[in-house]
């Protein structure tokens, strides 16, 4: 079979690749009479086809088309041993030549054998006498139709496997479970997550890492808007992030240098939501800065209701003199915190609403009592699923101390 | 879910934008569409009025941003202004103020 396509989205259609089309399809002829097939034969030749095979019936034809591979199949029905109908259905019974064009040319001309034919499967139907012009015309139409057709397949199946293989190398920016669970001995940290780009995808990630006293820093970033031009965004900043110096780690500081390394790199109008923070079990607190992200939640085990954070600053990517301020959240032994990104309160609930913080919190209240940590997220995501439906990617992180 | 929508009045030294629906990273085009309007406006002062704007996201916000990097390159002023519910707070907690002259 010719493989050379056009290249995809290309959108041009013009004389020079209908004739290119036209040399390299592929016609097979099915007709019991001799003279007919020999006559269309001529006749595709002479409208510039010359890759023809010709089948005598309707087993003929089956026999083969496995080895011929049509770009279009122009069918007789009146046949003996196999009729045009059934061949039509046994093609269309097969997933490879569902899109096969199979153009009719016969004699029934009355609209109940047209109706039938293409109830069988038929893609067009011209009637006998041949008229020559409308039999050539329609051939071209319908062989233009299946090149694109393959070609935009050929274009989706390439894009489908590109960004699985992104999708892949994103979910490895994120710690794995065998990492997580090393935190969890060193540092009695339990730690679930969870990460759901709204496309193949996202703009979200989080990451973590020790500095030099072994306390445990977390990030959890939100670019603007979604899918591919986002995610090239976490690339950059997880790079960014891998260079970075954890020394003293001191969140205010943190953004404002990760934020002024960032700024040269992201066009006016794109930008990351943040929150930064480590975990002082000496302090008993969360230590964290917010580049507009949302409001981090602590609890502890009786507590009626999660601590909110204040989370205003500027997003990065806004402006590379933006300053960041500390700020702390009490988180003793057995306490837990939970970061999430945005598509959690602006999650739509219909009516034109969206969940908001309070209706987010109400969910949290809901579950905050379980106790591990990874039953807590789960609870959490499927009382969110319930409300609505996503626009956007959604991560959520929760840590617990757990001595 | 309404997409945004705007109309353009002229007061004074002013050209008033009034904004509808929620504004996020679909609107693109329409944004773009918006910022070219008021570029050509002849006002020196173009108002984006944010009263009847029902939701932003943070793309919405970076288009806020390119509207006024265009207009200040044309020594043009961009003022917000009656942002309520949840576009205030969205404007209020990433400190857009100190980019952006917001006014009630």
């Amino acid at each position: 079979m010719n493989e050379a396509h056009r290249p995809a989205g290309t959108g041009r259609q013009d004389a020079k690749s209908t004739l290119a089309d036209l040399r390299d399809a592929r016609v097979m002829v099915v007709d019991d009479n001799r003279v007919n097939r020999h006559l269309l034969l001529a006749l595709l030749e002479r409208g510039g086809i010359t890759r023809v095979e010709l089948a005598e019936d309707g087993v003929d034809a089956l026999d083969k088309i496995g080895t011929f591979k049509p770009d279009l199949v122009l069918l007789d029905l009146m046949m003996p041993n196999l009729d045009g109908f059934e061949v039509c259905r046994r093609l269309r019974a097969e997933p490879i030549y569902a899109d096969l064009p199979v153009l009719v040319q016969s004699s029934l001309n009355r609209a109940e054998d047209r109706n039938r034919a293409f109830s069988a499967g038929a893609t067009d139907y011209v009637s006998k006498p041949i008229n020559a012009v409308e039999l050539l015309s329609r051939v071209r139409i319908h062989i233009q139709n299946r090149m694109l057709l393959r070609s935009l397949q050929h274009y989706r199946h390439r894009t489908a496997a590109e960004l699985t293989l992104a999708r892949k190398m994103q979910e490895r920016l994120m710690p794995q479970a065998p990492q997580m669970e090393k935190v969890r001995c060193s540092h009695g940290l339990s730690l679930s997550a969870h990460f759901a780009p709204s496309s193949e995808l996202g703009g979200d990630f989080w990451g973590m890492r020790c500095d030099d006293r072994d306390r445990l820093v977390l990030w959890l970033v939100d670019f603007s808007g979604h899918g591919v031009g986002a995610a090239l965004n976490t690339f950059r900043l997880h790079a960014i992030l891998n260079q970075f110096d954890f020394t003293g780690f001191d969140p205010a500081t943190f953004l404002g240098l990760v934020n002024r390394r960032l700024c040269p790199l992201l066009p006016t109008g794109q930008s990351a939501t943040v929150l930064a923070g480590v975990i002082d079990a000496t302090e008993n607190r969360f230590l964290y800065a917010s580049g507009g992200a949302t409001r981090p939640m602590a609890w502890h085990p009786g507590d009626k209701a999660p601590t909110l954070g204040d989370n205003s600053g500027m997003p990065l990517g806004f402006s590379s003199s933006a300053t960041y301020e500390n700020r702390a959240l009490d988180l003793g032994r057995d306490g837990r915190l939970f970061l999430y990104s945005d598509a959690a309160v602006e999650l739509p609930i219909g009516n034109n609403e969206i969940l908001d913080e309070a209706g987010l919190e109400a969910l949290v209240i809901e579950h905050m009592g379980e106790r591990d940590d990874e039953t807590f997220l789960r609870r959490l995501l499927v009382s969110l699923s319930a409300k609505g439906e996503y626009e956007d990617d959604l991560t959520a992180l929760t840590v617990t101390r757990e001595r | 879910m309404s997409e945004m929508d705007y109309t353009i009045e002229n007061k004074d030294q002013e050209a008033q934008v009034r904004m509808t629906g929620r504004l996020t990273f679909n609107d693109h085009a329409k944004l773009r569409a918006l910022i070219k309007e008021m570029l050509s406006n002849p006002a020196k002062r173009q108002i984006l009025d944010l009263g009847a704007l029902e939701f932003v996201d943070s793309a919405g916000i970076g288009m806020l941003l390119i509207a006024r990097e265009e207009l200040s390159n044309l020594d043009k002023q961009f003022v917000l202004r009656k942002a309520t519910g949840q576009v205030k707070r969205v404007l209020t907690v990433a400190q857009l103020g100190k980019l952006i002259t917001i006014e009630e």
